[in-house]
């Protein structure tokens, strides 16, 4: 069980290694990948990018599509390895609920001063409708993207209709990554948001805006934990009974009797 | 990667490369995976060439102006200025010009004098797009505007093209040519972004569709430039070139292509005598780039398999140790 409350540091740990790994595999390839997709479109030399320091490769668009390729086999692969792993393990926290775009609409309003936040489980229910929305725009990207890798390396007469539809969608859906991106660092930049910032670099967050912020979550660690601890307390090994503890007790027995005996 | 020569090849030899060819097509590249090319291929035969003497136009050249000059558009005028840079280019006022490639004329006629082992040679040299077997202009273009067509010919779709000419930045020959004030990228933000339409040879493409010669072809009266089934064409080069003890050019540039120059001639002597500069392709070796990147797109696609593999292990890994009570830290 990954997520703990650390009572003495004031902290609970919010997300694993593995999750912090995931999370930061997807997004550094993912950063590479749009600037290297927007220098496959002929803007560097137009717009000075190739003349800046350390951008000169900006306007070859070769280089950038192998930068593109190596960002996207890290990419590919991690999602790939998100799904399948998170999959079999029935984590299901960032899943949308039953009633999440009502609460997220309720939320927002929040943040303009407007009613009062809901107690949250783990994650608020904009996250989870935002993780739903960049999984489906990541899934999309990844399939569309391979199909014009498979036209590239193995059958470059392909169907036009099939290239073209393969090139369109992941085009559409390169601008919608870059707006789900945009999206993603606003809502960080958001007050209220901004105590999970540090969950996403070490793993943790602090305990006093959990137990204030996500007290289903906590609610949900105790539960756990008391769970855990009662499950190690019913487990605890009952010693069992051989002839030679009889043999002992008889001893102990005969020894007493004569003690009681003279005690009487 | 050097030129050809064909001659060195023995007549034994070159039948059982001709048998391998036809049997095996063109083998499997070591490094670049893609398919055997389909369809159709083309020989400019440089001994048959004569230029057309009498003749003001070259017949391949007229039979292509004639049909395609009036399918490219005139430009909008005036033709919007481009922020902050790029520069347009007009060809509407020249159309006149048959002498180098533009986008209103997709083949041109070079003339060399040459000489090659104490013998002097007139060559007459048609000149378009070589219609590549993987080519990059397709590969890269960012809206899918050009495509490698099944019948062999490389063509772009001018509903798609908004001129941004990187098409012609990765071809090794630079053969795409623009016109600026045209196409669809007049509709978005023609200041901004695109820059007008790529035009070039594009093989008749729709004539071949129903089974007709590219008026080129049709056109020329020596019969220097013939098209057929692959394999085919490309055993009728090698044999013209055994044949005059030869060279071919268009076999391997920039990884293979669907033209084949036949000439009696090295091409490296042939491109130091033709006129260089834009719109007048060189007949250096060429380098397909995008080779570099094969081994990347094999890593690519083997991806998905890597993380679905690590992501299947690892999971059973945590269950089995959840299981056995140890914990299972994720």
């Amino acid at each position: 069980m990954t997520e703990r409350i650390l009572e003495d540091k004031g902290l609970v740990i919010r997300h694993s290694v593995l999750e912090l790994f995931e999370h930061w595999a997807i997004a550094l390839s993912g950063i590479i990948l749009i600037l290297t997709g927007i220098f496959e479109m002929p803007i560097a030399r137009r717009y000075y990018i190739n003349e800046l320091p350390g951008l000169a490769w900006s306007a070859d668009f070769i280089i950038s599509m192998k930068i593109h390729y190596l960002a996207s086999v890290v990419f590919v692969a991690v999602g790939l390895f998100h799904i399948i792993h998170h999959g079999i393990l029935g984590d299901r926290g960032m899943i949308p609920r039953k009633g999440d775009v009502r609460q997220s609409i309720d939320v927002i309003k929040t943040f303009f001063g407007k009613g009062e936040e809901p107690p949250f489980h783990k994650y608020l229910p904009e996250q989870r409708l935002a993780y739903a929305a960049m999984a489906v725009i990541i899934g999309v990207l990844i399939v569309s993207g391979l199909m014009k890798t498979y036209k590239n390396l193995i059958d470059p007469q392909m169907s036009e209709g099939l290239t073209i539809l393969a090139t369109w969608t992941h085009n559409i859906f390169f601008v919608l990554f870059i707006f789900a991106f945009i999206g993603h660092m606003v809502a960080i930049i958001l007050k209220p948001n901004r105590p999970m910032v540090r969950g996403i670099f070490t793993g943790r967050v602090r305990l006093d805006y959990a137990k204030h912020r996500h007290p289903l979550w906590i609610a949900e660690i105790m539960e756990s934990q008391a769970a855990v601890a009662e499950a190690i307390k019913e487990e605890e090994p009952v010693e069992e009974i051989t002839q030679e503890d009889t043999e002992i007790a008889e001893d102990m027995e005969q020894t007493e009797d004569p003690e009681e005996e003279e005690s009487q | 990667m050097g030129f050809e020569q064909v001659p060195k090849i023995t007549r034994r030899s070159f039948l059982q490369v001709s048998a391998g060819l036809t049997v095996a097509g063109l083998g499997i590249p070591r490094v670049a995976h893609a398919r055997q090319p389909r369809g159709m291929a083309s020989i400019i035969d440089l001994t048959l060439c004569d230029g057309c003497p009498g003749k003001e136009i070259p017949a391949c050249v007229a039979a292509c102006r004639n049909l395609y000059q009036k399918t490219v558009p005139d430009p909008v005028d005036p033709i919007p200025k481009l922020l902050p840079r790029g520069k347009i280019e007009d060809w509407s006022k020249k159309k006149h010009v048959y002498d180098r490639l533009t986008p209103y004329n997709f083949i041109f006629v070079e003339k060399a004098e040459v000489e090659y082992q104490g013998k002097k040679y007139t060559l007459h040299i048609p000149r378009r797009c070589m219609h590549c077997d993987n080519p990059a202009c397709a590969t890269i273009c960012p809206f899918a505007a050009n495509h490698k067509m099944k019948n062999g010919a490389v063509v772009i779709n001018d509903n798609l093209c908004v001129g941004g000419a990187k098409c012609r930045t990765v071809c090794p020959w630079a053969i795409p040519q623009r016109q600026s004030g045209v196409g669809p990228y007049l509709y978005f933000a023609p200041t901004l972004a695109g820059n007008g339409v790529m035009f070039k040879c594009h093989l008749c493409y729709d004539l071949l569709r129903e089974d007709k010669t590219p008026v080129c072809m049709e056109a020329c009266p020596t019969g220097a430039m013939i098209i057929g089934e692959r394999d085919e064409i490309l055993a009728d080069a090698l044999g013209r070139a055994v044949h005059i003890n030869g060279f071919i050019y268009g076999k391997d540039e920039n990884g293979g292509t669907s033209t084949f120059y036949v000439s009696p001639v090295p091409f490296d002597i042939i491109d130091k005598a033709i006129s260089h500069g834009a719109g007048l392709p060189h007949f250096k070796p060429a380098k397909r780039r995008m080779a570099e990147a094969s081994a990347l797109e094999t890593w690519v696609m083997a991806s998905p398999f890597i993380g679905i593999a690590a992501g299947v292990a690892g999971a059973f890994s945590i269950l089995s140790k959840r299981k056995s009570g140890k914990g299972g830290n994720e």
